[in-house]
C-alpha cells in the first residue's frame, strides 16, 4: 500500500525542487544584457517592491475580490434554478449552457469578449475594452460554470422541508431565502468563493488580452519581467513574493470559512 | 502480486511520454526558429534547397523567441537544435552566455556580398531585415500621417497601439527627436510622457499587434513592417508609411550555429545558402522583409517600401539601425520606466 504514495511523492518532490529552484533564482543577481547571474543579494526583492509592481499585486486582490462577490451573485440564481427546477428538460438545458464554456479554450472565450467589449458588436456608453471593468467581465465569464457547478451541488444538499416548513410558519419568500436557504447553501457559498478568488489571483490570459497591456495582475508581471525583460531573477522574486502574498490571503480566506461554517 | 502490479504501472507511466518524444533522423540538421509562416518560409525557401543541394534532411523546432532561448540554456553544451534564428539583441543573451559557436567565416563566402550592417558579430549573421515604423488604416484615421511627429497629435489621442514587451523603437525616436540616442535616451523622457495618453492598447505579440490593426482597436501602431504587409495581403487597408523626419528603427533577425553541435559544418553549408542571392531573393518574396544580399532581387511592388532596402547604402539612410550591446543591456531598464510612466494608469 505504501508504493500507492509513490506517484504523489514524486509529484510533491518535483514541486518542491522547483519551487527550491525559484527561490534560488530570486537570490541571485541580475545583470542587464546578459543571461548570466551575479552573486547572491537581496536587491530583486527591494527591486519588486517598486510602486508599479506592489500596484499590480494591489489591481490582482482588487479584481480578484470582486471577481469573486460578482461571479457569486451571478451564479447564485443559475444555480438554485438548477438545484431547484422541477423540469428535466430545463435542468439539462441550464447544464449544457452552464458547461457549454468548458469546451472552449480561455484564450477563444477571450478573443470572443474583445469583439464584443471593443464597440464593434455593442456600443457601451463608456469604455469596455483595455480597462479593469473589461476585464473584471471577463473573469467573472470565466469563473461563472465552476460557481454554478459547486452552488449547484451545494443547494441539492438542503431538503426543501426546511424551506416548506418556514413558509407554512408564515416567513415571506425573501425571509425564507434570507434565514433558511443562504446559512444552508454558506459552505458552498465558501468554497466556490474560494476556489474563484484563488485561481483569479493567478489570471493571465484574461487581464493580457482584454488589459491592453494596461491592467497587469501578478502573472502578467512576472511574464513582463521574466520573458520580455529577460530578468529571470527579478521574476523569480516577484513570483515569490506574489506566492507568499497568495498563502497568506488562502490561509485567511480559509480560516474565515472555517469560523462562519463552526 | 500487487506491489508488483503497482511498479509496472508507474514504470509504464514514466515510460510512456517518452514514445510520445518525436524521433529525429540521426543525420538531420535540426534547425531552431519561430512557428507559422517564418517556419513555413524557413522550411520553404531555404530547408528545401538546402537538402536538394546536399542531401542532409532538415527538422524544426519552433517556439517563441524566449521560449528557445531557455531550452537553449537548458541544453548548453549539448544542444537540442544545430542551429538558431533569433533577432540581433536577443543573439547578444545567446553569446553572453556561451550558446553560439563562432562563425567560420572561411565556410560562409557569401557573407562577403552581404551588407556590412548584417554582419552582427563574430557569432551571427543577419538573415533578413524590416523595420518598426508607423502603420495605420486610413479608412479609420482621417488625416494623412507622414512622420513621427505626427504621434504626438491631439487627433489621434486614443488610437495608438504599440509594443510594451520592447519598447526600444519609440523610446529611441523619442531621444532622437530631442537630440539623443539609445545611449542617451534619457533626452526623449518628457517627450515619451507626452504620448502616454494617446495610447489606447499595448501589445506583447506579433498576433494582437494584428488583431489591434484589424478590429480597428489600435488603428494607428508602431508596427513590425512584416505584420503591416501580412496585414495588407489578407485585404485590410494598412498603410506604412515611411517616416520624413527620422527613419524607422530597423530590425535584423539573424542566424547562429550552436555551441557544441556536431553538425557545424552543416549548419555553416545552411547559412552560407541562406546569404546566397538567388534564396535571398526569394525571401524577400515570401516574407515580405529586406534581403541582406544587395544583390537580390526585389519585386516591382515592394521597392522603395520600408524595410525593404536594396543597396548597402539604403541601410544607413533609410533606416535607424540601433546598437545591439546597449539595446540588450538597456532593455530591461526601458521596460521598468515604460511601464512606470506610459504604461501604468
Amino acid at each position: 500500500m505504501k508504493l500507492l504514495l509513490v506517484p504523489a511523492l514524486v509529484v510533491l518532490a518535483v514541486f518542491a525542487a522547483a519551487l527550491a529552484s525559484l527561490f534560488r533564482w530570486s537570490l541571485l543577481e541580475f545583470i542587464p544584457g546578459s543571461l548570466q547571474t551575479g552573486g547572491l543579494t537581496l536587491a530583486n526583492f527591494r527591486g519588486v517592491l517598486a510602486p508599479q509592481y506592489l500596484g499590480a499585486i494591489q489591481d490582482t486582490v482588487v479584481l480578484s475580490a470582486l471577481t469573486t462577490v460578482l461571479t457569486l451573485v451571478c451564479a447564485y440564481p443559475v444555480a438554485y434554478a438548477l438545484a431547484r427546477t422541477p423540469s428535466r428538460r430545463v435542468r439539462s438545458v441550464l447544464l449544457v449552457l452552464t458547461l457549454a464554456p468548458f469546451f472552449t479554450g480561455a484564450i477563444v472565450r477571450t478573443y470572443a469578449w474583445v469583439l464584443v467589449l471593443g464597440n464593434t458588436v455593442v456600443s457601451w456608453p463608456v469604455p469596455m475594452l483595455f480597462t479593469e471593468r473589461g476585464v473584471l467581465v471577463g473573469l467573472v465569464h470565466f469563473s461563472m460554470p465552476t460557481m454554478i457547478l459547486i452552488l449547484a451541488a451545494a443547494l441539492s444538499h438542503i431538503d426543501p422541508i426546511y424551506e416548506r416548513a418556514a413558509a407554512s410558519l408564515g416567513a415571506s419568500p425573501a425571509r425564507v431565502f434570507r434565514r433558511v436557504t443562504l446559512p444552508l447553501s454558506m459552505p458552498g457559498i465558501m468554497s466556490g468563493g474560494l476556489i474563484v478568488f484563488a485561481w483569479t489571483l493567478s489570471a493571465f490570459p484574461t487581464p493580457e488580452l482584454l488589459g491592453g497591456g494596461k491592467v497587469k495582475m501578478i502573472a502578467n508581471v512576472v511574464k513582463d519581467l521574466g520573458l520580455d525583460s529577460f530578468n529571470w531573477p527579478g521574476a523569480a522574486a516577484f513570483a515569490m513574493l506574489a506566492l507568499a502574498l497568495t498563502l497568506a490571503l488562502l490561509t485567511a480566506v480559509g480560516r474565515l470559512s472555517t469560523a462562519r461554517a463552526s | 502480486m500487487r506491489p508488483r502490479i503497482v511498479v509496472t504501472v508507474l514504470v509504464a507511466l514514466l515510460i510512456l511520454p517518452l514514445l510520445g518524444v518525436p524521433a529525429r533522423a540521426q543525420n538531420a540538421l535540426v534547425v531552431s526558429t519561430w512557428g507559422g509562416n517564418w517556419k513555413d518560409t524557413v522550411e520553404k525557401v531555404i530547408g528545401k534547397a538546402f537538402t536538394a543541394k546536399t542531401g542532409i534532411p532538415v527538422e524544426y523546432e519552433v517556439g517563441g523567441t524566449i521560449d528557445r532561448l531557455a531550452k537553449a540554456r537548458v541544453a548548453k553544451g549539448n544542444p537540442l537544435v544545430d542551429l538558431t534564428f533569433t533577432t540581433t539583441h536577443v543573439a547578444r543573451l545567446y553569446i553572453s552566455d556561451g550558446l553560439y559557436e563562432k562563425l567560420d567565416m572561411a565556410k560562409l563566402p557569401h557573407a562577403r556580398e552581404i551588407a556590412r550592417e548584417a554582419l552582427r558579430s563574430d557569432y551571427h549573421v543577419g538573415s533578413w531585415a524590416y523595420v518598426y515604423t508607423i502603420a495605420y488604416r486610413p479608412d479609420l484615421v482621417k488625416e494623412d500621417i507622414t512622420k513621427w511627429s505626427d504621434l504626438w497629435k491631439p487627433s489621434l489621442k486614443g488610437k495608438i497601439a504599440m509594443p510594451d514587451f520592447d519598447p526600444s523603437h519609440i523610446i529611441t525616436i523619442a531621444a532622437l527627436m530631442e537630440g539623443g540616442n539609445e545611449i542617451n535616451w534619457q533626452k526623449g523622457e518628457s517627450r515619451l510622457r507626452q504620448l502616454k495618453d494617446s495610447v489606447a492598447a499595448f501589445f506583447s505579440t506579433d498576433a494582437q499587434s494584428q488583431d489591434l490593426m484589424k478590429t480597428g482597436q489600435g488603428p494607428v501602431q508602431v508596427m513590425l513592417s512584416v505584420n503591416a504587409y501580412h496585414l495588407q495581403e489578407q485585404g485590410i487597408a494598412v498603410k506604412v508609411v515611411q517616416p520624413t523626419d527620422y527613419p524607422g528603427v530597423v530590425g535584423i533577425d539573424t542566424m547562429a550555429v550552436m555551441a557544441g553541435t556536431k553538425k557545424a559544418d552543416a549548419a555553416h553549408q545552411f547559412i552560407n545558402l541562406a546569404l546566397s542571392r538567388e534564396i535571398q531573393s526569394e525571401l524577400v518574396k515570401a516574407l515580405r522583409a529586406g534581403p541582406v544580399h544587395p544583390g537580390a532581387v526585389v519585386p516591382a511592388n515592394l521597392r522603395g517600401q520600408p524595410g525593404i532596402f536594396l543597396s548597402a547604402a539604403e541601410w544607413k539612410e533609410r533606416g535607424y539601425i540601433m546598437n545591439d550591446e546597449a539595446r540588450a543591456k538597456n532593455l530591461p531598464g526601458w521596460r521598468e520606466w515604460f511601464t512606470a510612466n506610459i504604461v501604468k494608469k
